[in-house]
């Protein structure tokens, strides 16, 4: 990209999704984003007479053919998302229209944008500093109501903010160790040793917590991973339909790519929770070996929850092998077990512990508080951050800051030299930088820029 | 009347004009160093001391380039300490007091006894300039001398003026005159003027104290050179400390109403960080105390010079704050404190060979570009003698990064930083820091100075002598394993972990609390009276073992900075069309033309977003 194609080229590209839809959306931005609209539109108005904010109706006709009636709406410069002049175009959905109008626009010299195109120039507008068009990234890809929250409020600001106030405190700390270090003893005591560990253990502390919410924040972005095991006919296949039709939200069956795996998203309380039922399982039915089976348990590795479907009627005690398998191979997991079939079980289920509930997927009994136990699982899981959304760039940076930080106090109480101590410090201080963007670092604009598709 | 040509004319024969003159010559041109009284050359006009903390690598690096300071401070030493042992080894950093009267004798005969090198006494009125170069000087005896090169090294000369309470005189120097014409000629020629000041304390004499009566800072035990070429140095005098006290606060503050600083005589901003001691009465008003150190100024001499009490108050004031400190009661002020005021030009200005961007074959060194100190004003003299023979020999110039010398970074900073205050060098403006120590500074610069032809080959012998030991004692090291019941009785005396089976020498010197001295005697084909001898050598080592983890890290980091370095901005690029950058950024980016994004990363003003747009606009 060179300067002339950053200032001078209109871009276009569909906003929607591609496929059936009732609307679909194409945006146009540039300096000749108005006129090359102009060329097609046909109102009561014509679009260069319209101020920013106004839209206008009428048709879009290409040569002397009516492609679709549509809504144009006009953002002046620098009062639009990208900050240049906007223009979009709302048509009927389907694949056909929009390309048609998309085919005409190009025609005419605009552009296709490249992926991210769009907050790239308002990035380069300064419209967004950089956390927030990660933000955008992340509201893009928000797989969750609560995550869509938080981007929004990333969006905002706030997440930079939580930065650059480390970054102006680790700052504080390198200015008593730089002006230790700068003057003779004769000049300048010391900074007392107990007073920095303090400091740099609180900020260590900080860092962590934020690093560790990228658990949270991944689940808020892309939802809660829960895979599901039983021997076969367990009824894991009716559970999960009772599930879904108790949740009324919307059903995609996922087939795995070598049929070895289901997976379905249902929705609780906005939060998106993917069950997984694994195929290995299902065909080794008296041996368990779970250990064997890679892709069982790479997916129990991936999941944040197990959740053990037993079929009651054989027995309360007819899974224990599997789940006690499941304990010892993935220690520190969280397990739910459901005792299913419970209509077939005459006297009903005594629950032996507070995470074994008793339920019947058919007759839809005892699905509410398996339900209810899934969103307290998700709900303290997230618990650790909302008001941030780390995403993996920013963890792995944030873990860096922790290591520095952690090895600059390991100086401390081993008694190097503070010279050393300072190297951490600055490091760490050029990290938190790169990831509020206030220093400039080439690798992070690329980073941040390949995660969006084309239109955003 | 027109006198023989000179390749390099250098005006000045402060520090950095000495370096300027003996680089240039060195380099085979025909040098020219013009001082208005020649007598004064090499002066020590405010303490007498090389080195400190930060301006002790300075002094190192011009050794190794080849440069003089370090061999006339070490000839004219009478104390030699390493600061800072007590921190970190990136901050070790020699210092020594020096006999004032002895370092220019010392540094003139360098610059006498220098091939091709001339000294002219003579006052220079303007500077000629002829096909947008520069073509030699007009004196004021209305003599043109020739030029091809001119090096301005005129320190606080420019139309300077010296400030004591309200009385003023004209001068850069006590009782020495201004250089008047030359500042308003550059500036007809368009280059960009400030103002800035400095200043220096009051000279007691030492017969009018009883110095028994204060606590002596000596020397160290085993005195270091900073020369590579000095053989040994010795320690002849100490230096005496004591402090102000609340009555000296009480009766400074008395004067502040006929201070030419807080009255707004002087416009000039003075150096935050070597601040005058009404200064700091003024910024620091918790503190009831501050540090007093007299330093004697020289063998054969009884005045002693007030460290820590630089000031511009009038003589009674002077007079009263002195004998309010404790030991300095009956002290009689030899000569008094005073500022000088004088005209510096903008260094953003120069290229980072110190040549003046706007007019080729003029280039500034010293104080004249907004630096304060000995040490950072030759380090540019250096830097501009060799650039200017190299500019007459129609060569490309020479700079150094940021990473390779203190130097590097201080012209980088004054380049592309504001010159707001005096700048001195610290060891915290230095990114890798853990890199420019002062036991790696022969490696990083040696060879360059010997290949500009100012280190002699055996100098470079001698250095190699150096390394061969390093490295043997490295690998010594790495090879030896230690037994376990030769070594645990010291481990648990320093109080560190016993080890349990044998382990490398190496392993065992990456503890902090174990020194190399202590390995000597297990390490393996090693002569421990050898680098008994050559300590240099062995805490060289203890270093390079202690931090290998980090200078790696660094080293890393360097290379990631040259990637940045080498992403090219056009000379001609225009940051006016970029509407997006700020308003600051572009402002700055327009007056400085950084030559990369690496550069321009560090041009205060300019944002990291600025620096995003701009390599967005550059791919």
């Amino acid at each position: 990209m060179d300067a002339s194609t950053v200032t001078t080229d209109t871009i276009c590209a569909l906003a929607t999704p591609h496929g059936v839809a009732g609307l679909a959306v194409v945006r146009v931005s540039g300096p000749k984003a108005v006129s090359v609209c102009d060329a097609f539109f046909r109102g009561q108005h014509t679009l260069g007479d319209t101020p920013g904010y106004t839209i206008r109706y009428g048709w879009w006709i290409d040569g002397t053919e009516r492609i679709d009636s549509v809504t144009a709406s006009v953002f002046r410069a620098p009062h639009s998302y990208t900050g240049e002049d906007v223009v979009e175009i709302c048509c009927h959905g389907g694949p056909f229209t929009s390309q048609f109008i998309m085919n005409g626009l190009l025609k005419i010299g605009a552009r296709l944008a490249n992926p991210g195109e769009f907050t790239q120039r308002a990035f380069i507008n300064q419209k967004l500093d950089l956390t927030q068009a990660e933000a955008v990234a992340d509201l893009i890809h928000a797989q969750s109501a609560v995550g869509a929250q938080t981007a929004a409020r990333q969006l905002a600001g706030g997440f930079t903010q939580r930065i650059k106030g480390l970054r102006t405190r680790l700052l504080d700390v390198i200015g008593l160790i730089e002006l230790e270090l700068d003057f003779s003893e004769e000049d300048v005591e010391f900074v007392d040793r107990s007073r920095l560990s303090t400091l740099l253990s609180d900020l260590v502390q900080e860092v962590n917590s934020l690093a560790t919410s990228i658990h949270s924040a991944e689940i808020l972005r892309s939802g809660f991973h829960v895979a599901v095991v039983g021997y076969p006919n367990a009824g894991k296949s009716s559970l999960f339909n009772a599930l879904l039709e108790r949740s009324r939200a919307i059903v995609s069956e996922v087939a795995g790519t070598t049929r070895d795996y289901i997976q379905e998203t249902v929705y609780v309380d906005g939060y998106a929770v993917h069950l997984s039922d694994t195929a290995g399982i299902r065909l080794t039915d008296d041996s368990i070996e779970l250990q064997g089976i890679t892709l069982t348990r790479s997916m129990i590795e991936q999941s944040d929850a197990v959740l053990v479907v037993n079929d009651a009627s054989m027995g309360i005690d007819h899974s224990d092998g599997l789940v006690q398998d499941v304990v010892s191979n993935f220690p520190g997991l969280t397990m739910l077990i459901v005792q299913n079939k419970a209509d077939l079980v005459g006297g009903g289920i005594q629950p032996r512990s507070a995470v074994e509930f008793g339920c019947s997927a058919r007759s839809g009994d005892g699905l509410i508080p398996v339900r209810n136990a899934l969103l307290a699982l998700i709900q303290q899981q997230t618990s650790q951050s909302t008001d941030v959304l780390v995403n993996a760039r920013q963890a792995t940076l944030l873990v860096q800051v922790s290591s520095s930080l952690s090895s600059a106090l390991d100086s401390l109480s081993s008694g190097r030299p503070s010279d050393l101590m300072a190297v951490d410090i600055r490091s760490a201080i050029r990290l938190l930088g790169d990831i509020s963007g206030e220093s400039w670092n080439p690798d992070v604009l690329d980073t941040v820029f390949s995660r969006f598709c084309i239109g955003k | 009347m027109k006198q023989a040509k000179y390749d390099v004319l250098v005006i000045g024969g402060g520090h950095a004009g000495i370096e300027a003159s003996i680089a240039a010559a060195k380099m085979g041109q025909c040098v020219g160093l013009i001082s208005m009284d020649t007598n004064t050359i090499g002066r020590l006009s405010c303490n007498p001391s090389i080195g400190g903390s930060a301006k002790g690598h300075l002094a190192k690096e011009i050794d190794a380039l080849g440069g003089v300071m370090g061999r006339i401070a070490d000839a004219s030493g009478i104390q030699f300490k390493m600061l800072n042992t007590s921190k970190g080894p990136a901050v070790w950093s020699p210092r020594s007091q020096n006999d004032k009267d002895l370092y220019p004798l010392v540094a003139q005969n360098l610059l006498l006894s220098t091939t091709n090198l001339e000294i002219i006494s003579e006052t220079v009125v303007e500077i000629l300039v002829s096909g947008g170069k520069v073509s030699g000087v007009r004196t004021a005896s209305n003599e043109e001398i020739n030029a091809r090169a001119v090096i301005l090294c005129s320190g606080t000369f420019l139309n300077a003026v010296m400030w004591t309470g309200t009385d003023c005189t004209k001068g850069g120097r006590v009782g020495e005159p201004p250089a008047e014409k030359i500042s308003d000629l550059l500036s007809s020629l368009g280059l960009e003027k400030g103002r800035l000041k400095t200043g220096t304390p009051p000279r007691i004499d030492r017969k009018s104290i009883d110095v028994r009566r204060f606590e002596p800072h000596n020397g160290d035990e085993n005195p270091v050179p900073f020369s590579i070429h000095t053989h040994s140095v010795r320690n002849q005098l100490s230096c005496f400390a004591t402090h102000t006290t609340s009555r000296t606060h009480e009766s400074l503050e008395g004067g502040f109403s006929r201070s030419p600083m807080f009255t707004g005589l002087i416009t000039g901003a003075g150096p935050r960080y070597c601040p005058s001691i009404e200064d700091k009465i003024y910024r620091f008003a918790d503190k009831d105390s501050h540090t007093i150190v007299l330093e004697p100024e020289g063998l054969s001499s009884n005045t002693l010079y007030v460290n820590g009490f630089s000031t511009s108050l009038p003589k009674d004031i002077q007079d009263v704050g002195m004998r309010s400190i404790p030991g300095l009661e009956d002290a009689t002020i030899l000569r008094y404190g005073y500022a000088v005021e004088y005209d510096f030009f903008f260094p953003y200005q120069l290229t980072f060979g110190l040549q003046s961007k706007a007019l080729d074959g003029l280039f500034f060194a010293g104080q004249v570009n907004g630096t304060s100190g000995y040490e950072e004003a030759a380090s540019q003299g250096l830097i501009a003698g060799i650039n200017a023979a190299l500019y007459v020999r129609g060569e490309g110039s020479f700079t150094l990064q940021r990473s390779e010398a203190y130097i590097g970074v201080m012209i980088d900073d004054l380049v592309n930083k504001n010159t707001e205050e005096p700048y001195r060098i610290f060891t915290s403006l230095a990114e890798y820091r853990l890199l420019l120590r002062i036991d790696t500074v022969y490696d990083r610069l040696l060879p360059q100075g010997n290949k500009l032809g100012l280190v002699p080959d055996h100098v470079v012998s001698r250095y190699e002598i150096l390394q061969r030991r390093t490295n043997e004692l490295v690998q010594a090291t790495q090879k030896t394993k230690v037994a376990v019941n030769e070594i645990n009785k010291m481990l648990v005396e320093v109080g560190e972990t016993p080890i349990t089976e044998p382990t490398s020498a190496m392993n065992i010197l990456r503890r902090p609390k174990v020194s190399i001295e202590q390995l000597l005697p297990m390490l393996d084909g090693v002569e421990q009276s050898v680098y008994q001898e050559h300590q240099d050598v062995a805490h060289r080592v203890d270093t390079m073992v202690k931090y290998e983890g980090y200078i790696e890290k660094l080293h890393r980091d360097v290379e990631r900075f040259a990637e940045q370095e080498q992403q090219v901005i056009p000379p001609s690029f225009s940051y006016l069309g970029i509407k997006s950058l700020s308003t600051e950024g572009r402002e700055k980016l327009e007056r400085i033309r950084p030559g990369s994004l690496g550069q321009a990363s560090r041009i205060p003003g300019v944002s990291a977003s600025d620096v995003s747009i701009l390599s967005l606009y550059l791919r």
